[in-house]
């Protein structure tokens, strides 16, 4: 192992040894439990729009596989080849977030997707990925300087903002929300002074009180969220329709839950049930007790991959683990927190179980990478 | 380049690990059991309302069947429209209060005129309900039939009414045969409750059980895939069969309908009953009503009537006195004096103590003294010497009087209890009138010789006409008192039977040889009495007239009544036909008797009984016209006399081309068949006028005129029968040889009363 550590240029891109099947089961059971509620959640709404019940779960299903596919790939990859990508991801991930500007429209103010044929992807799905390559490889290299070196601390501040304002700037709130944290973390992770966290977790909170405070100052369309969010009366057939129907969703389904299939708020009550809100149908139709065991199931997910970069031999493979990881379950927190009206409904997809192509084959991949990472690790697997 | 991860990396991971499960999935797993667990119900509740905002399926009644399985009364799906004031709202944003108000008012005069013109409704009643802000729901039309309710639909999603009208199911009762027994069968309010008849008193059994259907409704008020819906079937009411047959009970009301337009009566009630079970066949009253429209009176001369009246309160009154008085079922609830023909359960009541006999003679002198009253009898100069049975014929009062003396107080009323009329018949029909003792009829304890000698004939109490005939029908089945019923079985939704009515007979009231003598006793009134004109060959109809000043009303008001038995020698129905205020003609053999001979004229023939002819009838009957076209003009003359009829030739070649009566066609015996011999046009006569004829006149008339008569009604009965009506009407043009039914009463002899 030692010898192979050291080759790198010998060209041992196939990474020895046996993944973490822990995680893989984990993945697995999320995926898994995900797809049926896709198809339980999405198939009377998909039967109105597309006259086809199966119209998510097949596209889904589809991509499953391509993902699943491709994260088995990855895992045999040698994770240090992935230092290749760092700065390679964050040049197509600057092009694609910028290019989005001069492309059509989605909707009218609203930047955050590309075509290609029928297919649509987000350019921060990859822009997340990208950011916690460069910042694992960034914070690894240059170790010792950001602690020393103010300047560094800057650099590497000035690329979060870059790439979350990019991204706010696509009317992409949420999106932007989820690029800070990701980086926050990494840069906490990777070593940065404690005090610039103190400082920047206050100049947020600041910011958040200020915006809560006055959302008219934010464009329309993330003012009204936040309006929505505190006026519970609120324009209950348009703006909180959405979190209101979420709400009796989750209420209806109490402890036991109404079990799986028998969600009658799916019924075109929750708009898009398959999309950012599936969550709320998961808990009518399983319950407390099965949303807690699905929370939980993302919880391991999480503290898994840092298990995994714990005994990781790499500061670089430690980090890009617990980035991953991290990325995955703070999206599935404020998701949460979005459908059971805690936070401002700001337009998060719950990861495994929210339907869309592209961001599962990118999910999956990026498991690929953690499996990858533990591979190489000196875990009991 | 690689190295481990730093101590100060392991520390800051396991701090942010911390975060993220405990503040992060915690604070998720926080506030879902809030919502799940403590304020789950409050949400359930909330859900479920949009979801299940109407669950209620309205179960169909059960129908209602004649004897014969056809549909009298059946219910059908229909819809319910209502308006949500609550919900009548217009876009508030960027606009001054004047011009929501204008925009409101503007929306709320669509909504009403547009359902108004759909629904036929009134739309400023529309317009006010749409007012009441506060509620919810406002219902604007039930029984709303699916055209219609196509149309609602159409206005709704053309307009994106979605909120402000809705439509619910409902049902709507259909009546198929319209005024058909109509006091019997009752109708239902719009609540779908039955108000009348046996729709109030088997309400509980009609009625259904209400289904459940849950999610009936998506986020967006389309209609759910079927199997998104759980739902729990209405199930339908319990079906009725009636004892009622429709053909007989068409056959009353149209003779019942008859007599009472000629008589002008104020009312006119029949009733027909199977004398072994005590089932109604047929129970009317006329004037009566649409049951698919109550509230509009049919009656011509109460019409009139209420609109002369000027005062709009008195109108009101007396449209509303008019209702309920053509939803009355007066057989049951009205009560009479059933005047003479009361006589036979006197009569019944001495053979069975034996205080009378057959050879009982009497001689009436035209009244009798009774304590400080001399009672008249109707014949001024008496009947002179009868037996018992002429007595009856004659229906004597003097005679009856002395023969309910001999009876005495307490016998008389011991029968009078027994035949029933001091008690409800227990028919299942509701609004029965209830006999009062003292008040209704006299008590034991207060019956004195004039009030025995009075009741003896049937006067000074009263009863119903349903415990008249179910008396006579004990007369005619041997003595037994029958508990009469309308309601033979109940079906299950699938049409099994669940209920079947017994017959019940309520006590032996006499025995089997008192009742065929009173039978035999009242075949005589009817072939050669006061009932003569209730005469049908070949049916021995058994009868009594009765004929009864009304207690109580004003000077000359009568009831005109006959109630008979057919066939007498094997009685199969009983018959009460009641006249009530006839003017003009007041006895009830000289009205009454003859719609009860059409009757058992119509209702034999129906239930195929076939005639036993005396041999003197022999003489009378019908024939049919044999087949003689296509043979040579001897042997059509051969055939027709074999049928005892003869011919008459037309034209001059060998065979016969035409034949009239037609082939099959009945006609009198001895009439004659005009047989044509070549392809000419048929010769026409002119029907003449048979009304006032007498019987040979009218035998005459139909002769020079080339006519063949039929006769209907006693021809037996002498010189002094004459005809009242004819089924071809006068003038009418018609091919020599066409026969004529001409009906004969008679107009003496048949006089039961002294006020006639």
């Amino acid at each position: 192992m030692e010898k192979k550590k050291s080759s790198l240029l010998n060209g041992k891109w196939v990474a020895k040894g046996n993944f973490d099947v822990t995680f893989l089961l984990i993945v697995l059971a999320l995926l898994i439990t995900g797809l049926v509620m896709l198809f339980s959640a999405g198939y009377s709404y998909a039967y109105y729009k597309y006259d086809n019940s199966l119209h998510f779960i097949i596209r889904q299903g589809i991509f499953a596989v391509i993902g699943v596919t491709a994260m088995l790939f990855i895992s045999k990859i040698n994770y240090n080849y992935f230092r290749i990508f760092a700065l390679l991801g964050m040049g197509v991930s600057l092009f694609l977030l910028l290019i989005v500007f001069v492309l059509p429209q989605w909707k009218e103010g609203f930047y955050r997707w590309i075509a290609i044929g029928s297919f649509t992807f987000q350019p921060s799905e990859i822009a997340k990925i990208a950011i916690v390559l460069f910042y694992a490889w960034a914070c690894e290299k240059w170790e010792k300087e950001i602690k020393k070196d103010w300047k560094f601390a800057l650099y590497f501040g000035a690329v979060a903002i870059v790439f979350a304002g990019l991204v706010a700037l696509e009317n992409h709130l949420s999106g932007a929300v989820l690029m800070a944290a990701i980086s926050v973390a990494m840069l906490y992770l990777g070593g940065f002074n404690k005090w610039w966290f103190i400082f920047g977790v206050g100049a947020v909170m600041a910011l958040i009180i200020f915006f809560v405070a006055n959302p008219d100052l934010l464009k329309e369309y993330a003012g009204e969220r936040i309006v929505a969010w505190l006026d519970k009366d609120y324009d209950p057939r348009g703006a909180r329709w959405q979190t209101n129907q979420s709400l009796n969703a989750i209420g209806s389904g109490g402890f036991l839950g109404q079990g799986l299939g028998e969600s009658k708020q799916k019924h075109l009550y929750v708009s898009e049930p398959q999309n950012d809100f599936i969550f709320a149908i998961v808990c009518e139709e399983l319950g407390f007790v099965g949303a807690t065991a699905i929370i939980l199931l993302f919880a391991l997910l999480v503290w898994r991959g840092f298990v995994i970069a714990m005994n990781c031999r790499s500061k670089f493979g430690a980090l890009l683990s617990m980035g991953i990881v991290f990325q995955v379950g703070i999206q599935t927190i404020l998701n949460i927190l979005v459908v059971t009206d805690t936070i401002p409904n700001t337009g998060i997809s719950l990861p495994f179980f929210s339907y869309g192509g592209t961001s599962l084959v990118m999910l999956l991949a990026e498991m690929g990478m953690v499996l990858s990472v533990s591979r190489a690790s000196n875990l009991k697997k | 380049m690689a190295s481990k991860p730093s101590k100060l990396m392991i520390k800051r991971a396991g701090i942010l690990l911390a975060l993220v499960l405990v503040l992060g999935f915690g604070t998720g797993m926080v506030r879902l059991a809030k919502l799940q667990l403590i304020d789950g119900e409050e949400y359930r509740q909330k859900a479920e309302l949009q979801q299940l905002g109407d669950s209620s399926v309205q179960a169909l009644r059960g129908t209602i069947y004649d004897c014969n399985g056809r549909i009298l009364a059946q219910s059908a799906t229909a819809w319910k429209v209502f308006i949500d004031p609550s919900n009548i709202k217009v876009n508030e944003k960027d606009k001054t209060e004047d011009e929501i108000k204008a925009e409101l008012e503007a929306k709320r005069r669509m909504v009403s005129n547009g359902l108004a013109e759909i629904l036929g409704v009134d739309a400023e009643s529309v317009y006010e309900k749409s007012l009441k802000t506060t509620s919810g729901y406002q219902k604007i039309k039930g029984e709303v039939e699916l055209e219609s309710k196509n149309r609602v639909s159409e206005f709704i999603s053309e307009n994106e009414y979605y909120d402000c009208i809705g439509i619910e199911p409902d049902t709507k009762r259909y009546y198929p045969y319209n005024s058909l027994a109509s006091t019997i069968i009752g109708f239902t309010g719009t609540d779908d409750v039955g108000i009348e008849g046996l729709e109030y008193k088997y309400d509980n059994v009609l009625t259904g059980i209400p289904g459940r259907v849950i999610t009936a409704k998506n986020g967006t008020l389309g209609s759910m895939p079927i199997e998104y819906t759980a739902s729990y079937a209405a199930q339908q009411g319990t079906s009725l069969v009636l004892t009622i047959d429709e053909t007989i009970q068409s056959l009353l009301e149209a003779e019942l309908e008859k007599a009472y337009e000629s008589a002008q009566a104020n009312a006119a009630y029949g009733l027909v009953m199977d004398v072994e079970t005590g089932a109604i066949l047929a129970m009317s009253n006329q004037p009566d009503y649409d049951l698919n429209d109550p509230y509009t009176i049919l009656s011509e001369s109460v019409l009139t009537e209420i609109d002369a009246i000027e005062d709009p309160t008195e109108k009101n009154e007396a449209v509303s006195v008019a209702r309920q008085a053509q939803w009355r079922n007066r057989t049951i609830s009205d009560t009479y004096e059933p005047g003479s023909v009361f006589k036979v359960i006197t009569l019944a009541a001495a053979l069975e103590e034996g205080v009378a006999t057959k050879d009982m003679s009497y001689t009436c002198v035209g009244g009798i003294q009774v304590a400080n009253n001399y009672i008249k009898c109707h014949k001024h100069e008496g009947h002179g010497r009868q037996n018992l049975q002429m007595a009856l014929m004659n229906s004597c009062n003097p005679f009856f009087i002395t023969v309910g003396q001999k009876l005495g107080v307490e016998k008389f009323c011991e029968y009078f209890e027994a035949f029933g009329f001091t008690e409800t018949t227990g028919i299942d029909l509701s609004g029965e009138a209830v006999p009062k003792a003292g008040v209704t009829y006299h008590t034991q304890e207060k019956m004195g010789i004039s009030q025995l000698s009075s009741c003896s004939f049937g006067q000074t109490f009263q009863i119903s006409p349903i415990q008249m005939i179910t008396a006579i029908a004990a007369i005619a089945n041997g003595g037994k008192l029958m508990k009469p019923y309308i309601v033979a079985k109940q079906l299950d939704e699938e049409g099994n039977v669940i209920k079947e009515t017994q017959p019940t007979v309520k006590r032996q009231v006499i025995s089997e040889s008192t009742a065929d003598t009173v039978l035999g006793m009242m075949e005589a009134v009817v072939s050669a009495g006061t009932g003569k004109n209730a005469y049908v060959a070949g049916f021995h109809v058994a009868g009594k007239t009765g004929t009864s000043q009304k207690i109580g009303a004003a000077n000359n008001q009568y009831v005109a009544s006959f109630s008979c038995v057919a066939p007498g020698d094997d009685p199969k129905v009983a018959i009460l036909i009641a006249i009530d205020e006839p003017v003009g003609q007041i006895n009830g053999g000289q009205i009454a008797a003859p719609v009860a001979a059409t009757l058992v004229e119509e209702v034999m023939a129906y239930l195929s009984v076939e005639p036993e002819y005396t041999e003197e009838e022999q003489t009378l009957i019908d024939v049919a016209a044999p087949a003689v076209t296509g043979r040579t003009v001897e042997d059509a003359k051969q055939i027709a006399d074999d049928h005892n009829l003869k011919v008459r030739v037309i034209g001059s070649g060998d065979n016969v081309v035409k034949q009239i009566p037609a082939f099959g066609q009945t006609m009198p015996r001895n009439g004659v068949v005009i047989l044509y011999t070549d392809d000419r046009a048929e010769e026409m006569t002119t029907v003449p006028e048979f009304a006032g004829m007498s019987l040979s006149m009218a035998r005459r008339s139909a002769n020079d005129l080339g006519l063949n008569l039929k006769i209907s009604g006693n021809a037996f009965s002498g010189s002094d029968i004459l005809a009242y009506s004819q089924d071809i009407s006068k003038d009418t043009q018609v091919p020599y040889g066409s026969v004529v039914t001409v009906y004969f009463k008679s107009y003496s002899g048949v006089s039961d009363s002294i006020y006639g």
